[in-house]
C-alpha cells in the first residue's frame, strides 16, 4: 500500500533546482489555515499526503502519480482527505486532478494569494455544504391523467384504438407531465431551501435528475435544514425523490478561479 | 445527530461517489497556475452517472399503466407507486432516493420490465383495495403506512473500480 515518494514527474522542468525540495509535481487536494493536523487517508495512487505550510496557510499535496486518471479509488482518496481537512475546519477544496508542476510553485501561490485565499477561508469557516438532488417519481401520474384534460383525452383515445403510435404518443405525453411536475415541485424545494442557507448553487440537470443544488450551510443550521428537506421530501415524495448528501468539503463555494496570478 | 435519516435518504458522511462525483470533478477550485491534468474518460464517466431515461420502453410503459387506470370513475384507483412495482414505491415510501448510476439502472430495468410480477400486482391490487381504500394519491397518509413491507435493499458500496 506503500506508495512510492519519487514519482517520475511529468511536468517538472529541468532546471531551477530546488535545495529544499525536489523539482516534482504535486498533486494538490485543498487549502487550510496553517497548523492543521497531517490528513491520515492515503491520497491519490495511494502516496502520502503531507501539509506545505506559507503565510498562514497550508496545503494539503501528495507526490503527483505519473498517471492521472479518474479512478474510483483516486476520486474516493481525493474526497477522503479533503473530509479529513473539512473535520477541522474551513478548507478551500480542489477540483479533481490539480497539480503544481513544483514545490516552489505553490508555495508562491500561497504567499502571492494569501489574502484572497484567507478571505475565502473565511467565507466558508463554520459552514458545511450539503448536496440536495431530486429525482422524478410516477407517483402522482394517475392523478395527473385524471387531472389534465388533454392526457385524460389522449388517454381515452388511446385505449378505444390501442396501438404502437398510440401507446407511444401517450406515453411520452404522460413521462413529459410528470417530468414537468418534478421541475415544479424541484423549484418549490429550492424556494423553500435556499432562506436556510448562507449561499446555493445550482448543478446541472437531466430528464430524470431534475434537481441538484448545493447549499452552503452554518454547521448550526444543519438540522434544521435536514428536517426541511425531510418535510418537502414528505410534502412531495410522490413527484419527486429527494435524496441529501454531506456535510461536505465546500466544493461548490469557493472561488473557482482565484484571479491573482503568482508574478512567477 | 441522526435526525431524520429513516425518512429521508440522508447519504452517510462522503455520500456515495456518485453523489459527489459532479461536484468533485466540476467543483472547487482550480488554480491557473497550477496544471488540471487532462482526464482520459472522465464524459464516459459522467455519461454512465447520468443515464437518461426517456425512452420509448418508457413511454409505453406508462401507457400500460395508464390503460389500467379507471378513468371513467374517479375514485378507488390503485396508487400508481404500487402500480409500477416495487422500485418507485420504495422509493416513494422512503421519500428518497440513492442515486447512483446503478440504482438508476436498476429502478429502470425493474420498471421497464417488470413481466414476472403481473400475478403479484394484480394480487397486491385486490389486496390495496379491500385494506386500503382511498381515493387520490396526494391523499396518501405519510410515514409508516407508505413503507414498503419488505425493507429497501440496502445498497452496498462495493462497485467496481
Amino acid at each position: 500500500m506503500t506508495a512510492p515518494t519519487t514519482t517520475a514527474p511529468e511536468s517538472a522542468p529541468e532546471s531551477a533546482p530546488e535545495s529544499a525540495a525536489a523539482p516534482k509535481a504535486l498533486y494538490v487536494y485543498g487549502i487550510a489555515p496553517a497548523g492543521i493536523r497531517t490528513p491520515r487517508s492515503r491520497g491519490v495512487d495511494g502516496a502520502p499526503v503531507r501539509l506545505l505550510t506559507e503565510a498562514g496557510l497550508c496545503a494539503a499535496v501528495s507526490a503527483a502519480p505519473p498517471r492521472l486518471r479518474p479512478r474510483r479509488r483516486d476520486l474516493l482518496a481525493h474526497q477522503a482527505v479533503l473530509d479529513e481537512l473539512a473535520e477541522q475546519g474551513p478548507v478551500l477544496p480542489m477540483r479533481f486532478a490539480v497539480l503544481s508542476p513544483r514545490t516552489d510553485t505553490l508555495l508562491t501561490q500561497l504567499r502571492s494569494d494569501a489574502a484572497h485565499l484567507t478571505q475565502q477561508l473565511d467565507g466558508v469557516r463554520g459552514c458545511v455544504e450539503l448536496n440536495v438532488k431530486g429525482t422524478v417519481v410516477p407517483g402522482h401520474f394517475a392523478d395527473l391523467v385524471r387531472r389534465d384534460d388533454r392526457l385524460r383525452t389522449l388517454a381515452l383515445q388511446t385505449r378505444r384504438r390501442p396501438d404502437y403510435e398510440a401507446n407511444v404518443r401517450l406515453g411520452e405525453a404522460i413521462a413529459l407531465g410528470v417530468r414537468r411536475e418534478a421541475r415544479r415541485a424541484a423549484r418549490e424545494v429550492v424556494d423553500r431551501l435556499a432562506p436556510l442557507a448562507v449561499r446555493t448553487v445550482q448543478g446541472a440537470t437531466d430528464d430524470e435528475q431534475v434537481l441538484s443544488a448545493s447549499f452552503l450551510l452554518r454547521s448550526a443550521d444543519e438540522a434544521r435544514f435536514r428536517e426541511a428537506v425531510a418535510e418537502r421530501a414528505r410534502a412531495c415524495g410522490d413527484r419527486l425523490a429527494l435524496s441529501v448528501t454531506g456535510p461536505l468539503p465546500c466544493y461548490s463555494f469557493v472561488d473557482p478561479r482565484p484571479a491573482s496570478p503568482a508574478g512567477r | 445527530m441522526i435526525t431524520y435519516d429513516d425518512e429521508v435518504v440522508c447519504a452517510p458522511r462522503a455520500g456515495t461517489l456518485y453523489d459527489v462525483l459532479e461536484l468533485i470533478l466540476d467543483r472547487g477550485m482550480v488554480i491557473d497556475v497550477f496544471v488540471r491534468v487532462s482526464l482520459v474518460g472522465i464524459e464516459i464517466l459522467k455519461v454512465d452517472a447520468r443515464i437518461v431515461v426517456a425512452s420509448v420502453d418508457t413511454y409505453l410503459r406508462f401507457a400500460e399503466a395508464c390503460n389500467r387506470l379507471d378513468l371513467e370513475h374517479d375514485v378507488r384507483s390503485k396508487t400508481v407507486p404500487e402500480m409500477f412495482g416495487s422500485p418507485v414505491a420504495k422509493t416513494v415510501g422512503r421519500a428518497g432516493a440513492r442515486r447512483t448510476a446503478r440504482s438508476l439502472t436498476d429502478k429502470v430495468r425493474d420498471v421497464l420490465a417488470p413481466e414476472h410480477e403481473e400475478a403479484a400486482e394484480a394480487e397486491a391490487r385486490t389486496r390495496e383495495r379491500a385494506e386500503r381504500p382511498r381515493s387520490r394519491p396526494a391523499a396518501r397518509p405519510r410515514g409508516e403506512d407508505d413503507r414498503p413491507r419488505s425493507r429497501p435493499r440496502r445498497r452496498t458500496e462495493t462497485e467496481d473500480e
